[in-house]
């Protein structure tokens, strides 16, 4: 066992090289395509920046960051007013299998008709900035939400309901101790989906219908055809929406299901 | 006693069964569409307490009669057409290279451990995101349509492949090569069929991603199409054409999800899924 030790330990010290760098290949490898491309054939900066110029813009460019702020103050507004919504609406909602048997087709219908779709209904009624913008967040992620909440509630099984009933709690007792956190998985996934969906359709309103933001700033940089702006821009939504959904959002999803998922013990 | 007739007594009760289950499917039909009718009567209510301007709301009247309008004007079945073509183009190319990748991913652990989190990330950065580049670099053009379309539904595709590929039993691949069954052999009848169902979900939802960027497109790009439609209709002050589009658009995905896509999802996943357990 002592003999061994040292070997399995300067393998897991390569494995966790191995770890690392095998993944960045992929990325190396775009980034070495990409500056060959740009070295041989010196596309003009329309066409394909240079990588240090896409690097540089946080840096180089003032308005990035006021838009930047924008988009997410816009997508927490949003956001926040869609959860609340949804999950209260959803909670009522679920209660009773007749409303929400009843709901049901509507939450499909507009799921279907998806919150980019309402853009232009929103500036007609809204106008083009950020009111707009957030009432296409909170169409987005409200019937993903909702339909998530409501779904969880019904799914609950009624045997816990009704054994709590027995030993003489009252509805509210009910609510709190059973149905709200029996939920509470789904409630999650609704959460995080629609944080998904609701950065997407921050992006598209902003593109069409606002003054300032992320979406609306890479798509004014594409008039001035500077294309470092745009990549910049494109990959800072993608980090941001990765960001937001590995380090806030998977976790918390990952911690609602060990606590209060109902996984059946498989052993 | 003919009461005691067994044969007419069965036929009687498969009959008031069969009439008792239309009858569940009727009420069924008007269960669904109550909602809606409930929507419809409070649109019109607000539409008549209110009575906003008809650049901001019209009642649903006119939405109907926008809708044979369009429709005798032959504007709006040749965009839902076009919308269909791009659509279906798209599909094709996500299905010709998503799912060769995805094979790729899930048959070799070495690749995907390095294709992965680069895969990830571009999913990630939404295929609305690139549309300004897209426009700079093909003009607003059917390619950058085309483009947005297939970035976007490529990696539920690629995903959903591997996983599938990936949840493939080795045993059952074991199995068929120790009876001597050969490579191709083992691809065609234990991966292909196997990995099936969890393409077909990832088909659905990359049709279902690829519509909506789809839709974003058109608002941008414009050239014809459903997105166009609407946006079209709201830079007019056409309102009622505006919610016409939003409808025929739902009413359409609608379609495709349940009639299509959802029913081939389940025969695959009934004839060649795993059952668990």
């Amino acid at each position: 066992m002592t003999a061994l030790a040292p070997v399995g330990a300067r393998q897991t010290i390569w494995d966790r090289v191995k770890v690392v760098l095998v993944p960045a290949i992929p990325f190396l490898l775009i980034l070495a395509v990409w500056a060959s491309v740009r070295t041989i054939y010196d596309h003009p900066i329309s066409v394909l920046p240079r990588i240090i110029d896409v690097i540089e813009v946080p840096f180089r460019e003032e308005r990035y960051w006021s838009n930047v702020r924008a988009s997410i103050w816009r997508l927490v507004l949003g956001f926040t007013v869609a959860a609340t919504t949804g999950i209260f609406v959803g909670l009522i909602a679920g209660l009773s299998r007749r409303v929400a048997q009843t709901l049901n087709p509507l939450v499909t219908a507009m799921n279907a008709i998806s919150g980019i779709a309402w853009i232009p209904l929103a500036i007609a009624w809204l106008g083009v900035g950020t009111s707009m913008v957030v009432f296409i967040i909170w169409n987005a992620a409200f019937f993903l939400i909702f339909g998530n909440t409501m779904l969880g509630v019904r799914l609950t099984p009624q045997i816990l309901e009704e054994s709590l009933l027995t030993l003489g709690a009252n509805r509210w007792d009910v609510i709190r101790q059973v149905v709200f956190p029996g939920a509470l998985p789904y409630i999650m996934s609704g959460l995080r989906a629609g944080l998904g969906f609701g950065w997407r359709a921050v992006i598209a309103a902003e593109l069409v219908g606002a003054t300032s933001g992320l979406g609306q700033w890479i798509f004014e940089q594409q008039e001035f055809a500077r294309a470092d702006n745009i990549v910049a821009g494109a990959l800072t939504i993608g980090v941001i929406g990765l960001l937001m959904d590995r380090v806030l959002l998977a976790p918390l999803e990952r911690r609602t299901i060990e606590r209060w998922g109902l996984v059946e013990s498989s052993a | 006693m003919e009461s005691l007739d067994l044969g007419r007594l069965t036929e009687n009760m498969l009959a008031q069964h069969r009439r008792s289950e239309r009858n569940e499917k009727i009420f069924g039909i008007f269960r669904a569409l109550g909602p809606f009718v409930g929507l419809i009567a409070l649109w019109w209510g607000v539409h008549a307490i209110f009575d906003p301007s008809p650049t901001k709301l019209v009642a649903p009247d006119k939405v109907v009669d926008a809708f044979f309008e369009s429709v005798g004007e032959g504007v709006l079945p040749a965009y839902i057409l076009q919308s269909l073509q791009r659509l279906g183009f798209g599909v094709i190319i996500g299905v010709v290279v998503g799912i060769p990748v995805g094979w790729l991913l899930g048959l070799d652990k070495e690749i995907a451990k390095a294709a992965e989190p680069t895969l990830r990330f571009f999913n990630a950065v939404s295929g609305i995101a690139w549309l300004p580049l897209l426009v700079t670099w093909f003009g607003f053009t059917e390619r950058t349509i085309s483009s947005i379309i297939i970035y976007t539904m490529i990696f539920p595709v690629v995903f959903n492949t591997m996983v599938g590929v990936r949840t493939v039993p080795p045993v059952l691949r074991d199995a068929a090569r120790s009876m001597g069954a050969s490579w191709p052999r083992i691809i065609k009848d234990v991966y292909v069929p196997g990995s099936f169902p969890s393409v077909m979900t990832g088909l659905r939802l990359g049709i279902g991603f690829g519509w909506r960027a789809l839709i974003a497109g058109e608002f941008v790009v414009g050239g014809g199409g459903l997105g166009f439609f609407i946006f079209d209709a709201r830079t007019a002050g056409v309102i009622e054409r505006v919610m016409l589009g939003m409808i025929v658009l739902g009413v359409l995905w609608l379609m495709i999800d349940r009639l299509i896509l959802r029913p081939v999802e389940e025969y695959t996943a009934t004839k060649w899924g795993m059952v668990r357990q």
